[in-house]
């Protein structure tokens, strides 16, 4: 183990000092929060651009006061009149106007229900539906006039709506404060956050498990194997390239969350920490190293038997489309978490980490013994693909000159 | 010589499927000797060095390393130079030298002062920030050679050392080998390079087909197994020439004939016995050269007098 340590030490630090690497670590982060941000500016480079409507009222129902409240919550841009004006000399104006707009609150509007509103040229489409708020105080106001209690008028506007609640929850809920949307939100947050961090560490690290596809050919093409197999086992040497890359995605997903904390914390004023350090993160975290066992063993054993990666056949090229495989279900799983596809797709190994930790993240309810089984199948896979992967690395590894064949690398599996 | 045995290689054989490519291999080599194993491509040289470092796993005999047998070999006292070589490609001297000291649990600070000092004696002194890629091919060999001995090995196995590199980089190495031999290195070592072998090496051991043809001292072998070799200038007629008594082979070539005779013939009764006719117009009579027992070998020319054990 020592020596296999020895091998990790001298694969990280190797990569380290490899400047495609480093460039990659630290534009990756980048690239997402100039992806991320720049629309967002854009958009609000563009609306500063743009002049706020002048909106002119004509209040006979001298209910403008209560709705300024309303459009306050929202910050729209409005200029607001409140006009006496005759209506055909206000019109002739507006025609002359641009980004302007005229709204007769007038009795006669109110009892047919139908206010016209006069916009002139420029108006941003986005106005008729900021508009739509002030549907709720003018129902008010209607209800006020056919006389209506203020208890009636509250039961008429809150209207009836459907809400989902769960059985088990119910009486636990029962006596909270909290209103049940909230607290769902909350608990959903808790599964959510930690299961999005435990697949970014999962991605992480498979993405920089598939160097070590490339760090296994190369040792064959430059023909060093020999010379370091002459210090260590196979063995040794294959775990420490599995460790290796294992701690260079860790440093990567450091990186990465120096980055992303402080925007997430400070920017988005999110209380990521307290829903990220909850006991179930352990879990998800052990799914996703689970994971990168996995196709670490694929990849090394896999790269034993390439010496050219220009010259290999489509059976190897493939193997690094193996962690994507999770995609073609994410659909299925995603319409229904707990259906048959998501249950098969938690129990076949290649799909497994990436699957289970998605249903973690949305499902409620976690089912146990679906992720009991689950786990005893990845992790005996992990332990065959490692036996596979040490019997093909230790003689693909010696063989220069050539790529193995599925029939060669077949014979070294039955030795 | 009479050093202290540091690698005792015993009766061992190696198969492929149903092919045997080794069988019965077995010699030793003593502390500062030098040790040559030699033989044409495909005589299982490397595959007999791969089983002593414990890179394959013999299927007959056992390789014993001072008091350690097959198995718990310490490899950290083993230096080792395997033919297909080579370096990591983006990374400097220095790191790569380090990297193979740490390997063979070579104290760091101890492996960086051995490192400079042996790059200055290669001269590659000032080089140990460049990286590998930037190196020539004779330089790297060089790296490749350096970082055999930064850990100062008991036992030094060099597989064809000196391929590839040019006569003054081929001295280079041949005085060090020596050195290391002189400060009491045992080195074993298969080369291609008679000349060198014959320069370096105390004790040699031939393999052919996987097996040992001939095997002794420099001396001994030249001694008792390098045959009398007859070379004529003259226009004789193959008939004539077969009339000669006790020729082993005959090759002609033109007007020369090299006529190959025993290791115990009495060369002036011999003459004596020629046929009439023979035309000579140069004549010169030698022993065999190590080179030349060595292409009998590969070529399946050599004679059972020529290639037995010393």
């Amino acid at each position: 183990m020592r020596n296999s340590f020895k091998v990790a030490k001298w694969e990280m630090k190797r990569n380290m000092k490899n400047k495609s690497f480093i460039i990659s670590l630290f534009l990756t982060p980048i690239l997402f929060i100039v992806f991320a941000t720049i629309p967002t500016l854009l958009e609000k480079f563009n609306n500063d651009e743009q002049d706020s409507v002048n909106v002119y009222i004509k209040d006979e129902l001298n209910s403008w006061t209560e709705m300024e409240k309303v459009l306050a919550s929202l910050e729209v841009d409005w200029n607001v009149q409140i006009t006496t004006e005759q209506e055909a000399k206000l019109l002739e104006e507006l025609t002359e106007q641009e980004n302007a707009a005229y709204i007769p609150l007038t009795e006669a509007a109110l009892e047919e229900g139908r206010i016209q509103v006069y916009l002139s040229e420029d108006v941003d489409d986005t106005f008729i539906y900021q508009l739509s708020v002030l549907e709720g105080p003018l129902r008010q106001l209607q209800f006020q006039k056919l006389g209506l209690s203020a208890e009636e008028i509250e039961v008429l506007t809150k209207g009836v709506v459907f809400e989902e609640a769960s059985v088990s929850e119910e009486t636990d809920e029962a006596g909270m404060d909290h209103p049940v949307g909230e607290v769902g939100m909350e608990n959903q947050l808790e599964r959510i956050v930690p299961g999005a961090t435990a697949g970014i560490v999962l991605f992480s690290i498979v993405i920089t498990g598939m160097m070590i596809f490339q760090s296994a050919s190369q040792e064959k093409k430059e023909k060093v194997a020999e010379i370091v197999l002459s210090s260590l086992t196979p063995e040794e040497l294959m775990n420490g390239k599995i460790i290796g890359y294992f701690g260079l995605g860790m440093v990567q997903v450091f990186v990465w969350m120096l980055f992303a904390i402080p925007i997430i914390t400070w920017f988005f004023e999110f209380p990521l920490f307290s829903y990220l350090f909850v006991p179930e993160l352990l879990l998800l975290l052990f799914i996703s190293f689970a994971g990168y066992l996995l196709f670490a063993a694929i990849f090394v054993g896999v790269g034993a038997t390439v010496e050219d990666m220009t010259a290999t056949s489509n059976f190897q090229g493939m193997v690094m489309m193996l962690p994507f495989l999770p995609a073609i279900l994410i659909g299925p799983v995603l319409s229904n978490p707990s259906g048959l596809i998501a249950q098969i797709g938690s129990y076949f190994p290649l799909t497994s980490p990436a699957i289970l930790l998605f249903r973690l993240s949305v499902l409620e309810e976690w089912p146990w013994l679906e992720i009991i089984i689950s786990l005893v199948i990845l992790v005996l896979s992990i332990w065959l693909f490692m036996k596979l992967a040490g019997k093909i690395f230790k003689t693909g590894i010696l063989m220069y000159g050539k790529n193995a064949t599925p029939q060669e690398i077949w014979k070294w599996i039955r030795q | 010589m009479s050093g202290e045995i540091v690698l005792s290689v015993s009766q061992l054989g190696k198969s492929f499927k149903d092919k045997k490519i080794i069988s019965d291999i077995s010699f030793e080599v003593k502390k500062g000797e030098i040790m040559a194993i030699l033989g044409p491509n495909g005589a299982g040289k490397s595959t007999t060095i791969r089983n002593i470092m414990g890179i394959m796993y013999p299927d007959e005999g056992s390789v014993t390393f001072a008091h350690y047998k097959s198995g718990s070999i310490p490899r950290h006292k083993i230096g080792y130079l395997p033919e297909e070589r080579g370096l990591y490609k983006n990374v400097s001297i220095m790191d790569i030298l380090m990297y193979f000291a740490e390997l063979k649990d070579y104290p760091v600070a101890k492996a960086k002062k051995r490192a400079l000092a042996y790059l200055s004696k290669f001269g590659l002194e000032g080089k140990e920030k460049t990286s590998i890629e930037e190196l020539s091919k004779g330089m790297g060999q060089k790296v490749q050679f350096i970082a055999s001995i930064i850990h100062e090995p008991e036992l030094l196995i060099l597989d064809e050392p000196f391929s590839g590199l040019d006569p003054v980089s081929q001295e280079v190495f041949k005085q060090e080998i020596k050195e290391l031999a002189n400060n009491g290195t045992a080195i074993l070592l298969s080369s291609h390079q008679m000349n060198l072998v014959e320069e370096l090496c105390d004790r040699l051991y031939m393999i052919h087909q996987g097996s040992k043809v001939v095997s002794g001292t420099l001396s001994e072998v030249k001694k008792e197994y390098a045959n009398f070799k007859c070379t004529i200038h003259g226009d004789n007629e193959p008939a004539l020439l077969e009339k000669i008594p006790n020729v082993l082979r005959i090759e002609q070539k033109g007007k020369q004939t090299i006529l190959y005779l025993s290791a115990e013939m009495d060369i002036p009764k011999w003459v004596k016995q020629w046929p009439e006719g023979i035309q000579v117009e140069e004549l010169s009579i030698d022993r065999t050269t190590l080179h030349e027992i060595f292409i009998q070998i590969a070529t399946g020319t050599g004679t059972k007098e020529g290639v037995q054990d010393a």
